[in-house]
């Protein structure tokens, strides 16, 4: 009887032991969760700088480089030795916008947390339970290489408190019109991330904000998208504008390259999938900025 | 004419008819800068006519989108030709060094669009409204973007 009562009690044991990562990792999320989740990931462009072109999605490894040195994207598929299995909801949330790993490790601002910490609790919530559904991929991260001296010690965090604009989280994600465009813009979108221009110290130019950066990431000329009727988008109707992001079809007949065209096709997700109202409230908040005067290339 | 005259007179025809066609279809090769204007008109009439879908497509002028979609089929399979080593030439054109790198996936990717204009084609024949829309949906993305995006630098506006 002893033996049937210890067995029951390990194998007891053995079940809550199994579950302790689940806990740790709060209840399951809906079906609707993940889906809202999958949906605020094509927000995002699909994290695509988290996916080397044709590679594993959201395994990591593709490089950029900086004046500070080279950083690779790292793993976030829900891989428990390489990616971010064993990190529990709020580390992943934390990494996102404050970026900090669980090890209080600060993460580099090629991650732009600090443009996505203008997004809403209750999406971040919904884009982690999403990642926990996707391929896990093992995949070991490779370390980044800072050539700038004291730069994560002494120039980071002076950079960070002195010059890098950062987005404020609303108390939820506004749901219609301008103001949801204006969200999904600023923080979601993180349009401003590739489209504004950068001051002296590479911190984002609100100022002239998505007024275009003749040398964007990848060494690629981003365009001037304020509604400037001659170095911008003013001459794009709302119509146009909500096509493009969904179709990559300019009003030209040309389309979508580079980055732009990586965003909008996503990974799992990505603009393209963004309902009609979401792309026509980011249509119509982009025709009510300040248009600027700024020409990126020939 | 005796009969061997004859035979010797046709094959001399023949082999003169033949050296003359090869002559006539011969092409010198064509210079990279030649190339490069050749190609870029070609690109000028695709995107028109690519234009000339979405706009049909959104008045729901179906069937009149078909002869669109023909010259893009057609053009499609010019573009490896317009592409002869030597012509990279960052300066004058936004051809990346990939295509002569990696030439058998820009081949395929050319052929990729021929796939889908006639796809396009075959779609707008029917009239259907709702599955022409679907196809022009995907079509910048997977017919002109999958070749854009590997083999072509993006433009600045």
């Amino acid at each position: 009887m002893w033996s049937g009562v210890l067995g029951a009690a390990l194998a007891t044991c053995l079940l809550l032991a199994a579950a302790i990562p689940v806990w740790a990792q709060g209840t399951p999320a809906s079906a609707a969760e993940v889906a809202r989740g999958k949906y605020i990931f094509g927000a995002t462009g699909g994290c695509g700088c988290h996916t080397v072109p044709k590679g594993p999605i959201n395994a990591g490894g593709r490089r950029y480089d900086g004046p500070f040195g080279t950083v690779f994207a790292t793993n976030i598929t829900p891989d428990r030795q390489t990616g971010i299995g064993t990190w529990t909801d709020e580390q992943i949330i934390t990494a996102i916008r404050l970026g900090r790993r669980p090890n209080g490790e600060r993460l580099l601002p090629v991650h732009p947390f600090t443009v996505f910490n203008g997004m809403a609790e209750e999406d971040l919530k919904a884009v982690v339970a999403f990642l926990r559904t996707t391929p896990p991929v093992n995949r070991a991260n490779q370390p980044k290489k800072i050539t700038m001296p004291l730069f994560e010690s002494v120039f980071l965090p002076t950079w960070l408190a002195a010059f890098a604009p950062k987005e404020s989280p609303p108390p939820k994600a506004p749901t219609a019109g301008v103001a949801r465009g204006e969200y999904l813009v600023r923080a979601v979108g993180h349009c401003g991330e590739c489209h504004s221009p950068r001051t002296m110290t590479m911190a984002t130019d609100n100022s002239r904000f998505l007024a275009g950066n003749p040398k964007g990431p990848e060494d690629q000329a981003m365009p001037n998208i304020t509604p400037d009727p001659d170095t911008g988008i003013g001459k794009w109707s709302v119509e146009e504008i909500a096509d493009y992001l969904g179709t990559g079809n300019k009003p030209d007949g040309d389309v979508a390259g580079g980055l732009m065209a990586e965003v909008i096709d996503g990974t799992l997700s990505g603009y393209k999938d963004l309902t009609q109202a979401d792309r026509v409230a980011i249509a119509q908040y982009l025709k009510s900025i300040p248009p600027i005067r700024n020409k990126i290339g020939k | 004419m005796s009969p061997r005259a004859m035979l010797c007179a046709s094959m001399v025809m023949a082999i003169a008819g033949a050296v003359l066609v090869s002559c006539a279809t011969a092409q010198a090769p064509m210079s990279a800068a030649d190339a490069i204007e050749k190609r870029k008109a070609l690109m000028k009439e695709q995107g028109a006519a690519w234009k000339n879908v979405q706009d049909k497509t959104k008045a729901g002028d179906i069937k009149a989108v078909v002869p669109d979609a023909e010259k893009l089929a057609m053009t499609a399979k010019q573009i490896p030709a317009l592409f002869p080593d030597g012509s990279l030439d960052p300066e004058k054109s936004a051809a990346k060094p990939e295509i002569w790198q990696k030439k058998g996936e820009f081949d395929a990717a050319a052929k990729n669009l021929e796939t889908w204009a006639v796809k396009l084609k075959d779609t707008a024949a029917t009239g259907n409204a709702e599955q022409t829309q679907a196809v022009v949906k995907d079509f910048g993305r997977q017919a002109c973007g999958t070749c854009h995006q590997p083999f072509r630098v993006p433009p600045k506006q």
